[in-house]
């Protein structure tokens, strides 16, 4: 009977260990939750549709806002984002006064560049979108955790597309990274507002023990190692139960 | 019989526990009165309080418990002294510590320091690595004394016969005190949640000295926090319940209580249904399964069926057109159950669900808990400690202010947890220092708790008084 329940233990510990490992391989160190919650730098911004307002809290004080960040000779991911961003909050922007700020974090970028892309992308007369640059670029990234790098060979970026939502008080409610669904927008959107957003923490390389294990390339949970330490303490009870009965077996028979 | 070694300890266990209970009160008053804007206090020093009050009276109570049962065990098997002591040892160092960590490091994230609040460092950078090492010292000495008496219980009886397995048939050939069937159900139980602690302790420092090359994952931590949190503060009940169990009929001058077969079937389904029960404080965590949510809400509803029916179901018998030898401690369990059912039934409502999107931190969850344990455990371990403290004392052994203590624990005790439930219906939400004007009743509501809970606070004073001077004669005593 003991061999059985030693067995049966090895058995639920090995196969939650493989589980837990193997879902673990795709994990992206993503850092959706970094600075959320902290209040976004107040960078001064120059740019196209700003109306009165000379900084990004300015701006925010007057309507929630969104803020994307791109550079405007990007040949990645920033054309396609910003095409996506602006077909995928159309429906929102129509129903609700919040500002789009895209703010290019290439320090060669000027109002002429951010304001022609504004106009490529139809957006010059949309009075919530707003195009600029700034001068602390360094300072708001680090404000909202953005850390673009540079290759020197293919002479861009290598950079995550990141949304970052901003309520009218300045501080970061929720941050997004990657194209993503209308649901999620709607979530960040949402939350600008101060709606409650419900959240947690993405898959992380240094995360050993979660209960769920997210792939975010099929959109699938699937159980983890941490899920095996829930149930854990009452394993570990029902050995010592049956420990302490093998040892007191000795007394009771004497 | 039991020996005077373990008379003297369990002495010393009462008269520590009355003492931390009154220090737990004033604190518990101290934020009402706070809340009732009739003294002013920083926002640090009510969560510090409120973290100290939460902590010191889960751990007054559990050791309460513990020190009844193993001293009332002594009339069916030997237990250690030496691990007593060592429970004993470990429980005032880890409540200096924990103490320490509040009072002078300021730490103040709540009894149940959810993740990642405790690295969220608001004071003291000492203060989080003590808290947490306070905890590893109580759970440490509390484990160590738990699988000892369980370990006691099956040099004597065998696994089965412990369960009370022999029950399920009819005419069994030995018989399991109910004593013996509770204690043991109840302690497995004990391992199990402090096993969990063990774990989540662990986890945490393993975070907090890895510099971020090891990260938690906030819903694991939150279902082991319950697991310790939630399951020890109903065991602590069930440790109550065998005292009961053991003391009513024979301080009410009635023939024993016998182990049946639904006493034994209702005890073992309890240990299954209060392990999975904790389930419940995950129903807002949008991540938890929902097949755990159901879980949780079913376990909810039969950890209170089996247990509290057969224990009102006996009690009930036991005092029905039945001559009762009325004193204080017999009063006090009849009370006690009374109280633990009320409280149990508005744990049950808060449990459910779609009720639980209404009350879900509110005052309703302090009103159910603070029932079934200032009205029910509390007065289990009271019951114990009037019975033991009187016991032994050979002069006049009347207590002419029994009648006086139980007036001022029913009136202040009512009064005050009838606060927390108007407040509840009213939405009014737990855990703020101070309430916005938004809530009209809460502040008025808060004033009136304050000052019925000071009438509670009367009573233990009372029997601190009585009985602290009864344990010193034992302490002090030769035979």
């Amino acid at each position: 009977m003991y061999k059985n329940n030693v067995f049966y233990f090895l058995v639920i510990v090995i196969i939650g260990w493989n589980t837990s490992v193997y879902s673990q391989q795709d994990n992206i160190a993503w850092k959706e939750e970094s600075h959320v919650y902290t209040k976004v730098l107040d960078a001064p911004l120059k740019g196209y549709g700003m109306g009165d307002s000379t900084s990004l809290l300015q701006i925010a004080h007057q309507n929630p806002t969104i803020l994307a960040l791109i550079f405007t000779r990007c040949t990645g991911i920033c054309n396609p984002f910003l095409l996506q961003l602006s077909e995928k909050l159309e429906w929102e922007i129509e129903h609700k006064n919040f500002n789009i700020v895209v703010v290019s974090f290439d320090p060669r970028d000027t109002e002429a560049d951010m304001s022609a892309l504004a106009k490529r992308f139809h957006l010059d007369q949309e009075k919530q979108w707003i195009f600029g640059v700034t001068d602390s670029i360094k300072s708001l990234n680090k404000s909202i955790d953005f850390n673009p790098i540079w290759d020197e060979a293919r002479q861009q970026y290598d950079h995550e597309a990141l949304l970052v939502g901003i309520n009218s008080d300045g501080y970061i409610t929720k941050k997004l990274i990657g194209m993503r669904s209308t649901s999620d927008l709607a979530l960040l959107v949402g939350s600008i507002y101060n709606s409650f957003t419900p959240t947690h923490q993405l898959p992380n390389k240094n995360r050993l023990f979660s209960c769920f294990n997210y792939d975010p390339k099929t959109g699938k949970n699937t159980p983890g190692l941490g899920l095996l330490f829930i149930a854990l303490p009452a394993i570990l009870t029902i050995f010592i139960l049956f420990a302490s009965n093998y040892l007191g077996k000795s007394e009771r028979i004497g | 019989m039991e020996s005077l070694k373990t008379r003297k300890i369990t002495s010393v266990w009462i008269v520590i526990v009355l003492a931390l209970f009154i220090v737990a009160i004033i604190l518990g008053i101290l934020m009402r009165l706070n809340q009732g804007t009739i003294i002013q206090q920083s926002p640090v020093t009510f969560y510090g309080n409120m973290t100290t009050h939460g902590l010191t009276m889960i751990g007054i109570w559990f050791v309460a418990g513990m020190a009844a049962v193993n001293y009332l065990m002594e009339r069916y098997v030997k237990t250690s002294y030496g691990v007593n002591l060592f429970a004993l040892i470990c429980t005032i160092i880890g409540v200096l510590m924990l103490w320490s960590s509040t009072f002078i490091g300021h730490f103040h994230a709540g009894w149940t320091f959810l993740y990642p609040l405790p690295f969220k460092v608001a004071w003291a950078q000492w203060a989080t690595p003590v808290f947490l090492a306070s905890l590893v010292v109580l759970g440490v000495g509390w484990l160590v004394w738990s699988v000892s008496l369980m370990s006691q219980i099956l040099k004597k009886y065998t696994l089965s016969q412990a369960f009370a397995w022999q029950h399920f048939k009819k005419n069994p050939a030995v018989e399991t005190p109910p004593f013996i069937l509770i204690t043991m159900v109840t302690l497995v139980g004990v391992i199990a949640c402090l096993l969990a602690a063990v774990l989540l302790l662990v986890l945490l420092f393993a975070e907090y000295f890895s510099n971020g090359s090891f990260v938690n994952d906030a819903l694991l931590l939150k279902n082991l926090t319950y697991f310790f949190g939630h399951t020890i503060a109903n065991e602590m009940l069930y440790l109550g319940l065998a005292v009961i169990y053991e003391l009513f009929a024979e301080v009410s001058g009635r023939p024993k209580w016998k182990t049946t077969w639904y006493v034994a079937v209702a005890w073992n389904l309890s240990l299954v249904f209060i392990l999975t029960a904790f389930f419940h404080h995950l129903y807002m965590d949008f991540v938890q399964p929902e097949g755990l949510q159901i879980v949780g809400q079913l376990a909810s509803y039969l950890a209170s069926l089996p247990a509290a029916g057969v224990t009102v179901f006996s009690i009930l018998v036991a005092v029905y057109r039945t001559k009762i030898n009325w004193s204080l401690t017999n009063l006090l369990f009849f009370i006690g159950v009374a109280g633990w059912v009320i409280g149990g039934l508005g744990a049950v409502i808060d449990a459910t669900i779609s009720n639980n999107f209404v009350l879900h931190n509110t005052l309703w969850v302090p009103a159910h808990f603070h029932t079934y344990n200032a009205m029910g455990n509390v007065l289990f371990s009271l019951g114990f400690f009037h019975w033991f403290a009187h016991k032994f004392d050979v002069g006049f052994n009347i207590d002419k202010n029994a009648m006086l203590k139980l007036t001022l624990i029913l009136f202040g005790g009512i009064g005050f947890l009838l606060a927390f439930y108007i407040g509840g219906a009213d939405s009014i939400p737990r855990r703020y220092s101070n309430y916005p004007p938004e809530f009209t009743m809460a502040a008025p509501l808060a004033t009136v708790a304050a000052v019925f809970a000071t009438f509670y606070l009367l009573a233990i004073l009372l029997f601190f008084l009585n009985i602290t001077k009864k344990c010193i004669k034992i302490m002090s005593s030769t035979s």
